[in-house]
This record gives structure tokens, C-alpha cells and sequence, in this order.
């Protein structure tokens, strides 16, 4: 937990139960047990773990697609769920698949523009001006407004839903594997991309990843998912050493990172 | 090339092209590799390197069943581009074990997993055999794998009954294209060790293609590294990945998370990889390298041997001046 300043986000002792099967045979899935996190304003909160530890599910929770089973979680003070139909464009989301947040028959322009249209009194050519603005900022010039996603890479592409996810200038956004499935060399792009824009917007993000290398690059400080209880939290720095928690450990060589340790 | 006591692969001057208008593809161009037996090689590069095309041509496997335009394939001294029928199905079927990125996807989705398994001839393998092989990686409870669909049990379940099919023959080749690369990150080590153990109690090779090159670095003997369909710098794996030779293999460690020490900056490689429509007479990374000379751009770089490493590039000397930071990964730990 940090204590600088108050929190965008602010998750407090989350339980999520995920209940399965008819009346007569109901079995329930515990995926969260008592969470704590809360990211401030220009904050990268990251958050690793394998499957099924519990991240997406934080991550429905951080954007208001979800409503915790007990506990509190709050946007700016206010109840977290549900939080997109009463602020438009204070969270964004950018996804693994950027095929995820494109739709296939618009063109890039149209798709970066669309959230815009929901916030009020905004008109068609300042709408324009903000759209070739922000696809600047990502390094889309502007003939890309023009384009349909299936023109571009998979890297343009994940720029773009960035873009998308960056241009109401949200308060709050969830990358949830972003880089996870982009080819080696994208991966340095996109990871600097995030972090310049981070500087330069000050957004408070989660940063979710299996990749433990990924995130402490990107991060300030990263939390350690296990069957759905935080194990290990920490700043992003020290996870450039073996960590102490025998989970945390595991995870690290599982991405590579101090293989010639001892054990 | 590289020095080495038994070849049982040996690739010359291999040229691969995919029909495309209006030039074709050149996926693999005049590649030469050797493999010996009981040792793991890896290929690393990006997407469209060629690493795949290289690895299943190993096998005389390729994409629409191209042949290659030039050069030659010799694994266990057989042309196997040349197999045809039955030669072909015995060579792929009792030489080789191929595993592949999707396990889910590689098995047959409308069978019990205990019936997917098969003799060389087709017939069905027994019961007792099959149990033995999944015992033999890893798998407890291999009942129940057996009467179970493959979308009744995870992935990295279904990797490993993948390579226990792989294995069903003791085959002295085993090809591992991304065999991880769908996995989970505890999973992912666990599939990886069980291959490398495999592989050294059978004494066989192992083939590994993959974009991880922490694992490479870890898992293999040696590794080559590819960009633009040829294979521009080879070694035994730690040496390459601790002090690279090629400006490229620099360029793609610094580029990944993980070599950068604490506070560090990862640095995408400029520009994109090269079009490999038509033939290049001159260096494909020459436009992206921060070290180019003018030769670069006009002339094949060669291939410059020495001891166990080898290079394809035109800088002299093997110092290129691109130190990789020791600090973020921890390997000196």
C-alpha cells in the first residue's frame, strides 16, 4: 500500500466469488481473497502472476465492468463499479489483442475518435484536431487517419488502440497484457511509448503482465498475484534483484532473470 | 562454420522462396547450418526471420510444400527433400518428433487423448505403452488424460502429452517450434526442462525456435541468430548473448526487457525488417545498423569463422563496441 496523496484507484480488503453451475450443484471459485492496492496519479502500478491468479479479474474491477463480491473499491472516492456510464472517458483500457478495441470496418480516425463522441460539447473539428493530435503523440502520422486496422502492423495497430484509449484524457488506465503479443522488437516501442506518455500525462495506470521483465521496466512498483491474495508488493527497482518470496522467485526465472543462481 | 565432431544435419546453401507477386519471398537465403547429435540448438529472431521455415526444412517440411530453389538438406545423411512416399512417412515419422506452438490445437479434438497415439504403421499403440510415455513426462493420473478430450485438460497438459507423442519412437531429432509460446510463465520453465531432460537421456537433438531468448540463453548449447532469412551470427549460446558479435544480435538484446539494469533504457531497433521479396545482393540489417559502413549497402556481407562462432557482417574484428549490461538480468548472481 502507498500512502502519498489520495488514490485514483483504491481497492480495499476485494473478494470476488465466482459462482458456477445450477442451484442443485453450485460450486463457487474464490478469485480474490481480501486485495489491497491503490495507484495514485502518475503512478504504473504492476501486477504479475500466472493464470489464473486473479489479475484480469482486478482488472474488470479497475475499469467498473465488475462488482467485487465484498470490500471497497473506489474511483476518485467513488464506487468503481459501473464508473464508465457515469464518467465517460475517465478509464481506458488497452488490451492484448488491439483487434480487441479496433472495429474492423472503421477506419483508425473514426475508432480513436469514437469515445470523444460521448463526452459533451465537443465539436466535429476540435474532435478532429484532439484525434490527429493524439495519433501524433502515439508516432501515427496523419495518413494513418485514413487507414483501416487491417492496413497496419500488429504495432501500429496496438498504437493505435492506444491512442484510443489515451484521447479523453482518462485519469485511469489498465494495460492488461499489452506488449504480451507483439514480436520482440515491438515490445521496446510500445513499452517506451507507454512510459513517455505516462510522463507526460500523468494518468495513474495498472500495468498487468506474466511477464515479470516487462513490467518492472514500465512500472514504480509491481504486486505479486498468487491464488488471488497479493503475495509480495514492492517497488519496481528492487525486483531487479531475486526477490525473497519463493513465488516471486519462481516467476523471475521463469522469465529468464537469474537463471545462473544458485538455488 | 561452426566446428563440430558429428554432423547429423548439415544444411548448404539452402534458398527457400514462397510464390508472391510479383517477386517471390525469400525466406531462407543461401543458408548453412550443421547440427550434431546430443546437443540443443536455438533459433532466435522476429517474427518473419525465418527461424520456422528453417527448422521445419530440417525435416523437408515447408509452408504449400515448397521445394528449395537452391541447396541441400542432409539430416541423418538422407536428401529429405528428396524422401517421397513411404521413405518420406518412415523419415518423418521415426527420425523426427515435431512439437508446436498450440498443444490444444495439434491434437484431434474428436478423440479421447489415450487413442491419439499411434505406431509409425498407423496402428494404434497400446494401452500399457501410452501410459508409460505420459508417465515419462511427467503427467500423474494418466488414466483419466487418457479417457479425456484435449479440451478437457490444460495447456501445459496438452504440451506434454504432445511431446509424449513426439517421443513415442525415441526419434534422434526432436523440432520444438515455440513450443511455449502459448503457455503460461511457471508452466513455460516446466515444459522446457522436461524437453532438455528428454533430450539429453536420449543423447538426441533438440531443435528450439523461439522469440524468449532468456530460455535460449538458458536451455540451449548453441544458438543462431536470424534476420532477413539468413542466419547472421551463430556461437555457443552464453558467449553470443553475453558479448555479441553481430550488431544485430547487440541490437535485439538491448531491445528486450530484462538486459537493461535497474532505471535503464530498452532501445527499439530503428526501422522495420527488411522486405524479402527478390534477392539482396547486400546486408539486410545495413539500414537499421548504427554501425554501417558504405560496403554494407552494396555487397553480401561474409561468413567470418572463428573457433566455435561465427559471423555474417562486414565490420572487421569481433569488438563492436556494444557492451550489453550485466546488471538487470542477473546472471551474475
Amino acid at each position: 500500500m502507498l500512502s502519498r496523496g489520495n488514490p485514483v484507484i483504491a481497492l480495499q480488503d476485494i473478494h470476488v466469488r465466482y459462482v458456477k453451475g445450477p442451484p442443485w450443484a453450485r460450486t463457487f471459485h474464490h478469485a480474490l481473497r481480501g486485495v489491497d492496492i491503490s495507484v495514485q496519479a502518475g503512478q504504473m502500478l504492476g501486477l504479475v502472476g500466472e493464470s489464473g491468479s486473479g489479475k484480469s479479474t482486478i482488472g474488470r474491477i479497475c475499469i467498473g465492468l465488475l462488482r467485487q463480491t465484498a470490500g471497497t473499491a473506489l474511483f476518485d472516492g467513488q464506487a468503481l463499479f459501473g464508473v464508465g456510464q457515469r464518467l465517460p472517458g475517465a478509464i481506458g483500457a488497452v488490451l492484448q489483442h488491439p483487434e480487441w478495441s479496433l472495429d474492423p470496418l472503421m477506419t483508425i480516425g473514426s475508432s480513436v475518435e469514437e469515445p470523444l463522441k460521448r463526452i459533451k460539447g465537443l465539436g466535429k473539428a476540435e474532435r478532429h484536431d484532439r484525434v490527429a493530435d493524439m495519433l501524433g503523440k502515439v508516432g501515427l502520422r496523419g495518413e494513418f487517419m485514413s487507414r483501416y486496422p487491417k492496413e497496419l502492423s500488429g504495432g501500429q495497430r496496438q498504437r493505435a488502440s492506444i491512442a484510443r484509449a489515451l484521447i479523453t484524457q482518462p485519469r485511469f488506465i489498465l494495460f492488461d497484457e499489452a506488449v504480451s503479443a507483439l514480436d520482440v522488437s515491438i515490445q521496446a516501442q510500445i513499452l517506451n511509448l507507454i512510459g513517455e506518455l505516462q510522463q507526460s500525462s500523468r494518468f495513474a495506470a495498472l500495468f498487468i503482465s506474466h511477464d515479470i521483465a516487462a513490467v518492472r521496466y514500465v512500472a514504480n512498483d509491481i504486486a505479486v498475484l498468487y491464488a488471488g491474495e497479493i503475495a509480495e508488493q514492492a517497488s519496481a527497482r528492487s525486483f531487479y534483484e531475486p526477490m525473497h518470496h519463493p513465488y516471486t522467485r519462481q516467476l523471475q526465472r521463469a522469465s529468464g532473470l537469474f537463471v545462473d543462481e544458485n538455488p | 562454420m561452426i566446428e563440430i565432431k558429428q554432423p547429423i544435419i548439415e544444411v548448404r546453401d539452402l534458398v527457400v522462396e514462397y510464390k508472391s507477386h510479383p517477386l517471390p519471398v525469400r525466406a531462407l537465403d543461401a543458408v548453412d547450418f550443421t547440427a550434431s547429435a546430443d546437443e540443443t540448438v536455438g533459433f532466435v529472431g522476429e517474427s518473419g526471420s525465418g527461424k520456422s521455415t528453417l527448422a521445419m526444412a530440417l525435416g523437408g517440411v515447408s509452408r504449400s510444400g515448397v521445394r528449395p530453389s537452391r541447396g541441400s538438406v542432409q539430416t541423418f545423411g538422407r536428401d529429405v527433400f528428396a524422401l517421397r512416399g513411404q521413405d518420406r512417412r518412415r523419415f518423418l515419422s521415426e527420425d523426427i518428433g515435431f512439437v508446436f506452438q498450440n498443444p490444444i490445437g495439434s491434437l484431434d479434438p474428436t478423440r479421447r487423448i489415450g487413442h491419439q497415439f499411434f505406431t509409425p504403421d498407423g496402428q494404434p499403440l497400446n494401452e500399457k505403452r501410452v501410459e508409460e510415455l505420459l508417465s515419462s513426462v511427467g503427467l500423474e493420473d494418466t488414466g483419466r488424460i487418457m479417457a479425456s478430450f484435449p479440451h478437457e485438460v490444460s495447456g501445459g497438459m496438452a504440451q506434454r502429452v504432445c511431446i509424449a507423442m513426439a517421443i513415442s519412437v525415441n526419434p534422434p531429432l526432436l523440432i520444438a517450434d515455440e513450443p511455449t509460446a502459448a503457455l503460461d510463465a511457471s508452466v513455460k520453465t516446466q515444459i522446457l526442462d522436461l524437453l532438455t531432460e528428454l533430450r539429453a537421456r536420449a543423447r538426441s537433438t533438440l531443435i528450439l525456435v523461439s522469440h524468449d531468448l532468456h530460455s535460449v540463453r538458458k536451455y540451449c548449447d548453441r544458438v543462431c541468430v536470424m534476420y532477413g532469412g539468413r542466419i547472421v551470427e551463430a556461437g555457443p549460446s552464453r558467449d553470443v548473448f553475453d558479448c555479441p558479435r553481430h550488431p544485430y544480435t547487440a541490437a535485439l538484446l538491448r531491445s528486450i526487457p530484462g538486459f537493461e539494469g535497474p532505471g535503464g533504457r530498452i532501445e527499439p531497433i530503428p526501422g522495420y525488417p527488411p522486405s524479402l521479396n527478390g534477392q539482396a545482393s547486400n546486408c539486410t540489417f545495413a539500414p537499421r545498423c548504427a554501425l554501417q559502413i558504405p560496403v554494407c549497402r552494396e555487397n553480401r556481407p561474409p561468413v567470418s569463422v572463428e573457433g566455435d562462432r561465427t559471423k555474417c557482417c562486414w565490420l572487421p574484428g569481433n569488438e563492436i563496441g556494444m557492451e550489453i549490461s550485466q546488471a538487470g538480468r542477473g546472471y551474475h548472481a
